[in-house]
């Protein structure tokens, strides 16, 4: 019964009196010809008040005729009425639309931007480029496209070493985590240059300090090569402090080239296994809900080996009611298999891995003799390729003297 | 003599009596509700008396505020203080 109260409800009923002296008749009638009425009630003699839903009333009022009773609709609810009020409201239903359409409008522009650093400095600047590239208050938040901010954000300030753009609700929020940067020496601070690296010293050209080492000497790291204490001789004739040398403490510049080896070594086994599709697949299905997904699929999945390939997507509610989507996934069986690939071909793919290593070098550095040798492993399994480079390079790094 | 029967036989297979007698069945909810199921029409009605009509003759229910819930072709839900119930040949 509740879900015929609910359906009338939704379709609308109308309270009526029936007046009449045989009213129960009525009911009867009502009753054997399949109309339904509810919540009948006999306050007085001769009448009744009942409800019924719009439809039966008019069948209803044929068979009053019949029975020599008065119908008098007194009330009338439900859904359908009220909607029909509503209707009448135009100018309130055009205010409630306006509302809504107003209140998503507002909390789809941009009103705060805050940005997450300790750096005030850092801070404010960043608040001031992002107003400059076109990200300020009023802006809609749909139209930001945040992986180009946060690229411009990164090329532009170096010291970030981490950035995160996020929308929420109506502010935007940058968090940062900068760099520790190594501190920068101040261009009058005494110090000294040293090997950042283990070679032999082919050129060195101190413009300030002292050189410590000659081309061909070898150096190991952390050696000081111009050191920024200079001894000076003093010209007093004074003989007691001719023997009391005075020290000056310098910023020492220059530079040092150096022959610097690398050495690499790259293992490339003779068996290769490799994957290939058996054929066989199998379907699952996934709904998505913004982020979250929803997976269902038949049974397990029956392989042990295997590749995902999502498909498709399709939208299933338009983009205001969020991102709900279905997607089929394919499931396709792999098969592991060995293959013999050859001397020449190991030799072949060493090489353009070392190769690959020789270009993740500091550009600035030439390469003067580079040799690469392949030999077998004691297995044989596995060609072992060395490379070995030797590279001219700027090894001076500064150190601040104590 | 074919109602006697007739009863045998739902004594004998233990059938439901109010489908194979065609009898109604009334179900009272403590003192205020009643559902009476396979009814004839509704004889009289007030707030303080219901008369229902059914095959084994008239059903009359007392009470006080009594409201017909619903009705429909074979069911009614009455409701209300019951007093008293009454079979009236």
């Amino acid at each position: 019964m509740l879900l015929i109260k609910l359906w009338n409800y939704l379709r609308g009923y109308v309270i009526i009196k029936i007046s009449g002296e045989y009213c129960e008749r009525l009911l009867n009638q009502a009753a054997l010809n399949g109309l339904y009425l509810w919540d009948i009630t006999k306050p007085e003699n001769n009448v009744l008040f009942a409800k019924s839903g719009i439809k039966d009333f008019t069948r209803l009022a044929r068979f009053a005729k019949k029975t020599g009773c008065r119908l008098v609709i007194v009330g009338r609810a439900g859904l359908f009425f009220s909607i029909l009020k509503l209707k009448k409201r135009k100018i309130l239903l055009t205010g409630a639309a306006l509302f809504i359409l107003a209140v998503y409008l507002l909390s789809s522009l941009v009103w705060g931007i805050e940005v997450k650093t300790d750096d005030n400095k850092l801070k404010s600047s960043i608040k001031r480029d992002l107003m400059n590239w076109g990200i300020k208050k009023g802006t809609f938040k749909h139209r930001i496209d945040k992986e180009y901010y946060l690229d411009k954000i990164l090329i532009k300030y170096k010291e970030i070493a981490w950035a995160e753009l996020q929308i929420k609700g109506s502010q935007v929020i940058v968090e940062l985590v900068k760099k520790q940067m190594p501190p920068e020496l101040e261009q009058n601070e005494p110090c000294d240059i040293i090997a950042s690296k283990d070679g032999i010293i082919e050129e060195i050209l101190p413009f300030k300090g002292e050189a410590m080492v000659k081309p061909g000497d070898t150096v190991s790291r952390g050696d000081v090569i111009i050191s920024g204490r200079l001894t000076l001789k003093s010209n007093d004739l004074d003989e007691e402090k001719k023997e009391e040398q005075q020290e000056v403490l310098v910023h020492a510049k220059g530079i040092v080239r150096a022959r610097v080896w690398y050495q690499k070594v790259v293992k490339v086994p003779l068996v290769k296994k490799e994957k290939f599709p058996t054929g066989n697949t199998k379907k699952a299905y996934r709904i998505n809900v913004g982020n979250r997904a929803l997976r269902f699929q038949l049974g397990a999945i029956p392989y042990s080996l295997y590749d995902k390939k999502v498909t498709r997507k399709i939208q299933l509610l338009p983009k205001i009611f969020g991102d709900v989507g279905l997607s089929s996934i394919t499931y396709i069986e792999l098969e592991e298999k060995e293959r013999f690939i050859g001397m020449k071909e190991a030799i072949k793919q060493a090489e353009e891995q070392l190769e690959q290593e020789i270009n993740k070098l500091e550009s600035d550095a030439k390469i003067n003799k580079r040799s690469i040798d392949f030999t077998l492993d004691n297995d044989k399994k596995h060609v072992i390729g060395s490379l070995t480079l030797e590279v001219l390079e700027d090894i001076g790094l500064q150190r601040q003297i104590k | 003599m074919k109602e006697e029967f007739k009863q045998k036989i739902s004594d004998a297979l233990d059938l439901p009596k109010d489908i194979v007698l065609d009898l109604s069945r009334i179900i009272i909810t403590g003192k205020i509700s009643i559902f009476l199921e396979n009814h004839k029409g509704i004889i009289e009605y007030s707030k303080d008396l219901v008369r229902i009509k059914t095959t084994s003759g008239v059903v009359a229910i007392k009470g006080k505020g009594l409201v017909i819930k619903s009705i429909i072709v074979d069911e009614i839900t009455v409701e209300g203080k019951l007093e008293t119930i009454e079979f009236e040949d």
